[in-house]
């Protein structure tokens, strides 16, 4: 009985409770849930029209059509609406658009386009973005240019809605990488969807390990063209190749988001060692100083920090230090062997290469919370982790396959897609920064 | 040959009378056009180098030279860039060779397996050319003619997964440059 008496007044009590709150606070709760991410918005993209004078190429129109899909389809900010639930709802007419048909398959935005492909192979892209709910038109714009530019077009057209909704443009952003394709280890670049792809090198040597500046003008890289490994900037639009720096191995350059300097391991020294020039005055200075190998510097997109792998505690193992060379501190503390370190965009992450038992993954290393995630989970050597411009894609290497082959993931380890197929392709690095 | 010459200026000097004298086009009430945003991209420059017949004839002279394999490579644990006991032998009989032939310059070139990183390896591979060369030193083989290189990773000798792939691949290769 008194059990029974227990539990009825306890029931009575949390009946109150339950009650009481909505009594006690004035105010409306506000919950803030903060997630990595953030939802994606539901686009839809119809079938493009050709304008009455246009002639009529329906290779054309598929071009820029998949290319645009793709763009939104890989950007993580917008997520397309199936084509088949088109078929659900009226056919797209751009002159009388049933919003109502495409709130019900639950469209937010959506995309009307037209092409005009000229006579003289000139093509004109218009495009127009509503929103569904409204049935407001929220902008558009015109692109035009020569057939062979009809890539670029759609990528600025997807560019632009990156812009429209606060995002980085990445869509015309591009890698350079190391390619065997042509027989030799040469330096590339290609679109970042591994399309357009440009022989940058042509002479008949090792080289290796591309780099960006940030102004994306230039590409620091490492070749044996002199039978010693030196460092080269290629200016990529006077076509110009200066040596930098020579007199023993000099490698893994990168640069300073200012452009004006660089830092590069270097065994000048005697043994592998950080230094840092700069581009203007030619001074070098030396940043670390141990018997242990210190190398793959990586310079923060903010120029505060510098990332670097060295073997000074027994194993090679992410450091950062400040750009003055100060301040070191370790990173990584688990596993025997980690190298490439790259900075993510936003400063927040470090992405890296992991060996356990001859394989290597990626992984990446959350500075603020100090959780680390894997990114790659197979058999094989998983390499070169370069971040796109707005940190939400990571491009690397993989032997997945039984040859070296480029691969981008998202940072979340999702969306893996193969992006090269042609030889051997490895080192590759992003565009830091886009326009 | 004069009359040549005077058919081609006087035609030449028609085309501009006759082209300054084009008619004036009326002018129009332009109509409005939409803004077309041109879209184009600055290819950027490339210029494919020639090899000067020299170099060419200077690189197989050499090769020759290091196809009869005078000096034996060496090679090295996992991760490591010490001289084993097992190798020394070879880096003795290297250095007798070139005490021999004085006016042989070599370059030691250091590798690495494939289980590295490419930017750790270079620096490995460095150490190992450097190991190999500090003991050829330590026999007498004057400083002066001895070079390093490290190629890492990318010239591996031969190509395969299992351990003694990886083995031959860990090694300091001695390369004749000058006879």
């Amino acid at each position: 009985m008194k059990i029974l008496k227990i539990i009825v007044s306890m029931l009575i009590i949390g009946f109150i409770i339950g009650i009481l709150p909505k009594n006690l606070y004035s105010q409306q709760e506000v919950r803030i849930r903060i997630r990595d991410g953030m939802p994606m918005i539901p686009v839809a993209l119809p079938d493009f029209a050709f304008t009455k004078d246009s002639i009529i190429d329906e290779s054309v129109k598929k071009e820029i059509y998949e290319t645009l899909w793709n763009d939104l389809k890989f950007s993580r900010v917008f997520k397309l609406i199936p084509r088949e639930h088109y078929t659900y709802i009226h056919k797209f007419n751009p002159s009388n658009i049933i919003f109502k048909d495409w709130e019900s398959i639950q469209a937010n935005i959506l995309i009307s386009g037209e092409i005009e492909f000229s006579k003289e192979k000139r093509i004109i892209f218009s495009f127009k973005v509503y929103e569904v709910k409204s049935g407001k038109f929220i902008f558009g714009r015109n692109f035009g240019g020569k057939v062979e530019f009809i890539r670029l077009i759609a990528h600025r057209a997807a560019d632009e809605m990156m812009k429209h909704f606060g995002e980085k443009p990445i869509f015309n952003s591009k890698i350079t990488f190391v390619s065997s394709r042509d027989g030799n280890k040469e330096i590339y670049i290609m679109d970042y969807d591994g399309k357009r792809v440009k022989r940058m090198t042509y002479n008949e040597y090792i080289d290796l390990l591309p780099s960006w500046s940030f102004d994306n003008e230039k590409i620091l890289y490492t070749s044996y063209r002199r039978n010693n490994p030196d460092l080269y900037i290629f200016y990529l639009y006077t076509g110009k190749t200066e040596l930098v720096s020579t007199g023993r191995a000099n490698y893994c350059a990168d640069w300073s988001p200012e452009n004006d300097k660089i830092v590069f391991t270097s065994t000048k020294a005697g043994n592998a060692e950080i230094f840092l020039k700069d581009m203007k005055t030619g001074k070098e200075k030396r940043l670390t100083f141990n018997r242990a190998i210190d190398t793959s510097p990586c310079w923060s997109y903010s120029g505060r920090e510098i990332a670097f792998t060295s073997q000074r505690g027994g194993t090679p193992q992410i450091y950062i230090m400040d750009a003055e060379g100060t301040n070191v501190r370790r990173i990584t503390y688990e596993g025997t062997y980690h190298d490439s370190p790259a900075w993510s965009p936003d400063g927040t992450r470090i992405a890296f290469v992991s060996r356990i038992e001859g394989r290597f993954d990626i992984y990446v290393h959350n500075l603020r919370s100090n959780v680390m995630i894997k990114l790659t989970e197979n058999a094989s050597r998983n390499e070169n982790p370069s971040w796109s411009p707005d940190g939400r894609h990571i491009v690397f290497s993989s032997n997945r396959t039984g040859r070296y082959q480029l691969y981008i993931v998202d940072y979340d380890g999702t969306n893996l897609v193969q992006i090269t197929n042609k030889g051997e392709n490895k080192m590759s690095k992003w565009q830091k920064r886009v326009r | 040959m004069n009359k040549k010459f005077f058919v081609i200026l006087i035609s030449f000097m028609l085309i501009v009378f006759f082209s300054t004298c084009k008619k004036k086009e009326v002018k129009t009430e332009p109509v409005k056009e939409p803004v077309v945003e041109k879209v184009e991209e600055v290819t950027p420059k490339v210029e494919k180098p020639v090899l000067t017949e020299e170099e060419i004839f200077q690189k197989r002279d050499l090769e020759e030279a290091n196809k009869a394999g005078y000096l034996k490579k060496v090679h090295f644990d996992f991760d490591k860039y010490y001289i084993k006991d097992d190798m020394k032998p070879i880096l003795h009989s290297n250095a007798e060779w070139l005490l021999k032939h004085p006016s042989v310059e070599i370059l030691v070139e250091g590798h690495c397996d494939e289980r590295g990183t490419i930017e750790y390896n270079i620096a490995l591979g460095e150490k190992r050319a450097e190991a190999a060369k500090n003991y050829l030193l330590s026999l007498g083989v004057p400083e002066l003619r001895i070079k390093i290189i490290s190629y890492g990773k990318s010239k591996p000798l031969v190509r395969g997964v299992d351990e003694e792939t990886y083995y031959q691949n860990r090694r300091s290769e001695f390369t004749i440059v000058k006879k």
